[in-house]
């Protein structure tokens, strides 16, 4: 009796000690909880998201179109050095030294129209308003405007652009805009490009892992000799051969490179296919599409997301590529590449021209190697040294 | 060896005659003649120049003809320059484009092993991580980018260096590093994952325990090991060198080849990117091959079979 008050029994199965405190989680989940701590991973993957967004949405904001062109306005950067004009408004002189009327709010009223101009002292007379003159001294660099004694006004006032938020480039099209079109179209060459090489290079490379023998040395030959050709060239020699356009492009980026996909997925195929779930599969009598579709490649899945993330980059940056040395999309559509591209003959005067869609680029391609560093570190520790 | 040796050329001329085939195929495919442009031209001239390249003739003999020229190393002439043949092209900017792509790999093995080995050796410092964000960056970056960055700031604002052309020895500090910045990236991070993994074999900790002094330890044992992963992307690198070429070459207006290749390809000049392509991917193909028998001399464990 002694002893029941100092013991307790304790009900015998799943007690206090026995329980789970965290919910019990997926391979998924285990995924994604190794992938939200990796802060690159995270940051890759917000960039990819506002990116999306800026080029889906982006576009309907906008009030211009990609090729809406005002030559008025060509050249404008994003923050304006102004100067005063007579009647509180401001003026802004460009690199080819037109004048531009600029509200206080910093909104672009007008280019001014010429009046006298006076070459041998290097002034120009624009008429302003009603009977005001503005004068444009440009016998100095930088140009600047003069006040009614004649003396140069140095007194300037930094306004930021509201009529075009990132400038205009060298037609007068907004920049933001062009740059949301220019995501837009860089992004879906890119997922549409990943996805047709996923495709193939997941057929491909399953029916000669699992097939194996004679079947699978022929195609891993012709793959061998498919991966010492340069691919670059062929891209660019495809896209010769087909018309200039959207299309062409994807079918360009789409017909190389899946080959490093194929080779991904064969490996994946190999180690998998001698084991037991493929077995009991073929005891039951599945036929090599289901064993392929069911069992092999969902299993292979990780290794090809990574695979793809990766791919994404490279098609962006070959798309880019194309574009900057002139195959790429016709104009006036704009893509990243085509924008640096024209931006280059200017860099010495319009800088920001090239230095934005850069931005953009940049910004991609780092996300897109970011999430694929992530996501290959979440699907498998063990390579993580 | 021999058998080897054997064996790959095989392969090597077996490539080259598919490339020349996809190549000569591909550029038969194209929708109108290499003559189709915006201008009218008449039809007797139409004839005539058609007559001139052999046109006419059925598309197997004009592949032949074309095979019997390229064995003689003879590309045929240019469907857009009057008088000049694609071989004029080659021979024009070879000198250009072989002395920068050589510059640039040099500066890509200096740079990128170094780096590598820095990185593995102080593993987690200040050093490793420096290193490595260097090569994020340059992978990420696309080289046409980091050309236009450079010369903004090294020629525009500062003065340094030419803004193009590579007349005197500072034109070539921009281009090489533009057009090698991928590489050394790719290279160095290469170079410090498989020089950590080496570092951790056991035949290190043996060399340490037999008291050899730790330079001794990474470089006669680790290094050998670690460049063998190097020297089998080296093949690549060169390709990647290449292309990178053709953008580095436009922005700096380098008489070179890829100017040439760019060139053709922006005007359809067929005969030109034919030519030129081939020529590319028998130098690549080459280079592969000469990477691959460099590993007999790092590693003799590789045998050739």
């Amino acid at each position: 009796m002694q002893a029941a008050s100092k013991w307790e029994r304790v009900a015998s199965g799943i007690g206090e000690a026995d329980r789970l405190y965290s919910k019990p989680r997926s391979f998924a989940g285990d995924v994604w909880f190794r992938f939200r701590h990796k802060p690159t991973a995270l940051l890759g993957l917000i960039i990819i998201a506002v990116l999306i967004l800026f080029a889906v949405v982006g576009p309907f904001i906008t009030p211009y179109g990609y090729d809406d062109q005002n030559t008025k306005f060509a050249n404008i950067p994003a923050v304006l050095q102004v100067y005063p004009a007579p009647d509180g408004h401001w003026l802004y002189i460009t690199k080819a030294l037109k004048v531009v009327e600029v509200d206080e709010q910093g909104n672009l009223v007008q280019q001014l129209r010429k009046g006298k101009d006076d070459a041998a002292n290097k002034v120009t007379v624009y008429p302003y308003g009603d009977g005001l003159t503005v004068t444009l001294d440009y016998s100095q660099t930088p140009a600047a405007i003069q006040d009614a004694e004649g003396n140069r006004i140095s007194e300037t006032k930094r306004l930021w652009n509201k009529t075009y938020l990132l400038g205009t480039d060298h037609l007068g099209r907004d920049i933001l805009s062009r740059l949301m079109y220019g995501t837009r179209i860089s992004l879906m060459v890119a997922f549409i490009a990943a996805l047709v090489n996923m495709v193939i290079g997941i057929f491909y490379g399953g029916i000669a892992g699992y097939l194996g023998g004679r079947t699978d040395s022929i195609m891993m030959r012709i793959v061998d000799i498919i991966s010492t050709i340069p691919l670059t060239l062929y891209v660019i020699l495809i896209k010769v051969c087909l018309d200039d356009g959207l299309l062409s492009i994807i079918i360009a980026l789409s017909s190389v490179y899946w080959v490093d996909m194929a080779r991904v997925v064969r490996g994946q195929v190999l180690s998998l296919k001698n084991q037991e779930f493929v077995m009991a599969a073929q005891t039951i009598g599945s036929s090599t599409r289901t064993i392929l579709t069911r069992h092999l490649i969902p299993n292979a899945m990780g290794p090809i997301l990574v695979t793809v993330t990766m791919l994404i980059p490279s098609a962006i940056f070959m798309e880019a590529f194309m574009s900057f040395i002139g195959i790429g999309i016709a104009p006036p559509l704009a893509s990243l590449g085509t924008m640096c591209n024209d931006a280059t003959d200017a860099l010495r005067t319009n800088p920001y021209q090239l230095f934005l869609p850069a931005i953009v680029i940049c910004l991609i391609m780092f996300a897109f190697n970011f999430v694929g560093d992530g996501l290959r570190d979440a699907l498998d520790p063990k390579l993580k040294k | 060896m021999t058998r080897f040796l054997v064996k790959r050329i095989g392969m090597m001329i077996v490539t080259l005659f598919l490339i020349a085939l996809l190549t000569f195929v591909l550029m038969h495919a194209v929708p109108g003649g290499p003559f189709t442009s915006d201008k009218q031209v008449s039809k007797a001239v139409m004839d005539a120049l058609n007559e001139k390249y052999k046109l006419n003739d059925p598309l197997w003999k004009q592949f032949l003809d074309y095979m019997r020229g390229l064995v003689r190393f003879d590309l045929g002439p240019s469907f857009k320059y009057q008088g000049k043949t694609v071989n004029d092209f080659i021979s024009n900017g070879l000198p250009y484009s072989a002395k920068l792509g050589a510059i640039t790999l040099v500066f890509v093995l200096c740079a990128s092993i170094p780096m590598g080995i820095i990185s593995a050796l102080r593993n987690g410092k200040w050093q490793d991580m420096l290193v490595m964000a260097l090569a994020t960056v340059g992978v990420t970056i696309p080289s046409f980018v980091i050309a236009t960055g450079l010369i903004y700031f090294f020629s525009f604002k500062l003065g340094w260096t030419p803004v193009y052309g590579v007349d005197k020895w500072q034109g070539y500090i921009l281009p090489v590093i533009a057009m090698g910045g991928y590489s050394v990236s790719f290279l160095a991070r290469l170079m410090r994952s498989s020089l950590l993994d080496v570092m951790g074999q056991d035949y290190i900790r043996t060399a340490r325990a037999k008291g050899i002094s730790e330079t001794r330890v990474i470089l006669k044992h680790a290094l050998r090991n670690a460049l063998i992963p190097v020297i089998t992307v080296l093949g690549p690198t060169v390709a990647n060198l290449l292309t990178g070429s053709f953008v580095i070459e436009k922005i700096f207006a380098i008489p070179g080849m890829g100017g040439y290749f760019v060139n053709s390809v922006t005007q359809r000049d067929y005969t030109t990117i034919m030519g030129m392509t081939v020529f590319y991917a028998a130098f690549l193909i080459a280079m592969v091959f000469i990477v691959d028998l460099f590993y007999c001399l790092i590693d003799p464990r590789i045998k050739y079979d």
